[in-house]
């Protein structure tokens, strides 16, 4: 574990020194990842100004559900940025030198494809948004709250992690991935922005059972907020992210290893 | 000495997409997808001693990548044995794999916009290299192989030769027990080639590294290795000693050249002229040094005719292969 840490800082290390090369650039690229992602909410902002409410969520509601994406996907893209780019990793040949390593495949793939600059940018965006919502939601934190925040967070990380680990599997059978993650990544995570409750069951279906983001935010964040939408499912759902997390994922990494037979490898 | 790599009837099959032509092609496609089959490797056994160095040459697609590949553990063999010093290397990838270095001449492993230095720290981590011998090797590599003046210096910064010195390093770094050279000398200038080989030459003297080397550089094999396996279309054409191919390609030479006038006429017994595309001017004669020198064939040729341009041909792969394929080489 010690020699893990140890390994993850080198690569943190050479990481940053390397997005240093470029100072301006990176203080450019950072700035403009938290703007893009700022403009979105702002967006978000005034158009809920209109409605007051949404399914009963007011909008300091819908924000502390919005910055649960946020904080786990800044941490998200802390450990699993080679995963989110996998196609590009086969496709270059670097997944090779990956295989050449002394190392598990997935402890170097999580440890070394850090995107520190962008992850500052998400996880400032989504630590804004909790500190300002958590506030004014009326949550009464204590103790076992705040451990349930954080298990919550890692477990909505993990599920993340799984749904492109599944993907990295599949991109050893047909390498280009891109529109897989644009419908069932990208488009799904634009719907966990307002609570689920709000979309017709076809769509809920595919957000708990398909690609589970109602166990990244809005479940978890019924715990905390306890709206009436929450009668439509059983408790339960509000304890079982955690479970969710860790099955999604051991779950994913079986598919991975069983294809990881199948690599082709790029030509020379 | 003890046989370090064993390889048996390996084979290794690539299902290859058949694009349909223009639009009705890929809307068929979509319906009716077909596949062909590619045999790259095709029931190739061989088997190496420790400390040898083995040259594996071929055409390009002849399937020396995919080999090595396999012996490297990247690639799973569809059927066939292999086993590298007691490892089944794609069963056993993460213990295999540190006692062996790849270098690839396309792929760099040391980072674009950081100094080779900052490259091998993270390495040494991955490998988990000891200070002591890490600094040991970083020191005696640097002084071989003249990195001083660039070890600190953004890759991105050194010449392609530099960068090809700095990637060895990279991968002898662990003190492994064997290396696999993929194209080393690719792109590189004759002087550039010229340390390269030296240096690798001398490391398996010195530390009786086991060392595979894949090129179509002829002179990367003369100038190293002393055994040679060639693979064509996937299968094994011929593994045997150098020496032997070269007796056979040494002597056969081809003149290049280019006449003021013609017709082009050569009274020398043991010569063959032959047309070249696109310009009547130019003819190659190939003759055989054991029967008919240079000399000869240059004073022949300059008294009857005005020559404006000439150049010698050293023999390529294909010269080989073909030579082998009817029959002037035979396997020893």
């Amino acid at each position: 574990m010690k020699d893990i840490i140890s390994l993850f800082f080198a690569y943190a290390r050479t990481g940053l020194k390397t997005r240093f090369q470029y100072k301006l650039d990176s203080v450019i690229s950072t700035f403009a990842v938290f703007f893009r992602e700022a403009a979105g909410i702002i967006a978000m902002y005034l158009a809920l100004l209109k409605f007051d409410t949404i399914n009963n969520w007011n909008i300091d509601e819908l924000l502390f559900l919005f910055s649960l994406i946020f904080i786990t996907y800044g941490i998200f893209i802390v450990f699993f940025m080679a995963l989110r780019d996998f196609s590009d990793w086969i496709k270059h040949g670097v997944f090779d030198r990956v295989m050449l390593r002394p190392r598990g495949l997935l402890t170097q793939l999580v440890l070394c494809g850090a995107d520190w600059l962008a992850a500052f940018g998400h996880g400032t965006l989504g630590i804004i948004l909790f500190i300002i919502s958590a506030n004014r939601v009326g949550i009464e934190w204590n103790f076992g709250m705040a451990v349930y925040y954080i298990v919550v967070v890692i477990s909505g990380v993990l599920i993340q992690g799984a749904v492109f680990l599944f993907f990295s599997a599949i991109s050893f059978y047909v390498v280009e991935t891109n529109s897989l993650k644009e419908i069932f990544y990208w488009n799904m995570r634009k719907f966990a922005i307002y609570p689920l409750s709000i979309y017709n069951k076809f769509i809920q279906s595919i957000l708990i059972f398909v690609v589970p983001f109602a166990f990244v935010n809005y479940f978890p964040a019924q715990f905390f907020l306890r709206k009436a939408d929450m009668a439509a499912y059983p408790e339960w759902m509000m304890y079982i992210s955690p479970i969710v997390g860790v099955g999604l994922y051991a779950l994913a990494y079986a598919f991975w290893r069983f294809s990881l037979r199948y690599y082709k490898s790029a030509g020379n | 000495m003890e046989t370090i790599i064993n390889v048996n009837n390996l084979c290794k099959t690539f299902k290859i997409h058949k694009r349909g032509t223009g639009f009705k092609g890929a809307v068929k496609n979509i319906f009716h997808p077909t596949y062909e089959y590619k045999k790259a490797v095709n029931e190739v056994s061989f088997s190496i001693k420790e400390g040898e160095m083995v040259g594996f040459i071929g055409p390009n697609g002849a399937g020396k990548s995919t080999t090595v590949k396999m012996l490297s553990g990247i690639l799973y063999p569809d059927s066939g044995d292999i086993t590298v010093a007691g490892y089944i290397p794609h069963k056993q990838r993460k213990e295999y794999v540190a006692n062996i270095g790849v270098v690839f001449g396309q792929k760099s492993q040391i980072s674009w916009d950081l100094s080779p230095l900052d490259s091998y720290e993270v390495i040494k981590h991955i490998y988990k290299i000891p200070d002591k011998k890490y600094k040991e090797n970083l020191e005696r590599f640097s002084e071989l192989l003249d990195m001083g003046k660039f070890i600190n210096q953004p890759v991105r910064q050194l010449s392609l030769g530099q960068r090809m010195r700095a990637d060895i390093a990279a991968a002898l770094l662990h003190s492994p027990k064997i290396v696999f050279f993929d194209e080393p000398t690719i792109g590189i200038d004759v002087v550039g080639k010229d340390k390269i080989r030296k240096f690798i030459k001398t490391l398996n003297q010195t530390d009786n590294i086991t060392m595979i080397f894949t090129t179509h550089d002829m002179q990367d094999i003369e100038k190293t290795c002393e055994r040679l396996i060639i693979i064509d279309d996937g299968k094994k054409l011929y593994d045997g000693s150098l020496e032997n191919v070269k007796k056979g390609y040494v002597s056969s030479r081809i003149i290049e050249a280019e006449f003021e006038s013609l017709p082009i006429t050569l009274d020398l017994p043991h010569t063959e002229i032959t047309d070249v595309e696109n310009n009547a001017m130019k003819k190659l004669i190939s003759f055989n040094t054991d029967e008919v020198s240079v000399n000869e064939l240059m004073t022949a040729l300059m008294s009857t005719h005005n020559i404006k341009d000439v150049s010698i041909r050293e023999p390529e792969i294909d010269a080989i292969i073909r030579d082998i394929y009817e029959g002037k080489i035979v396997m020893n």
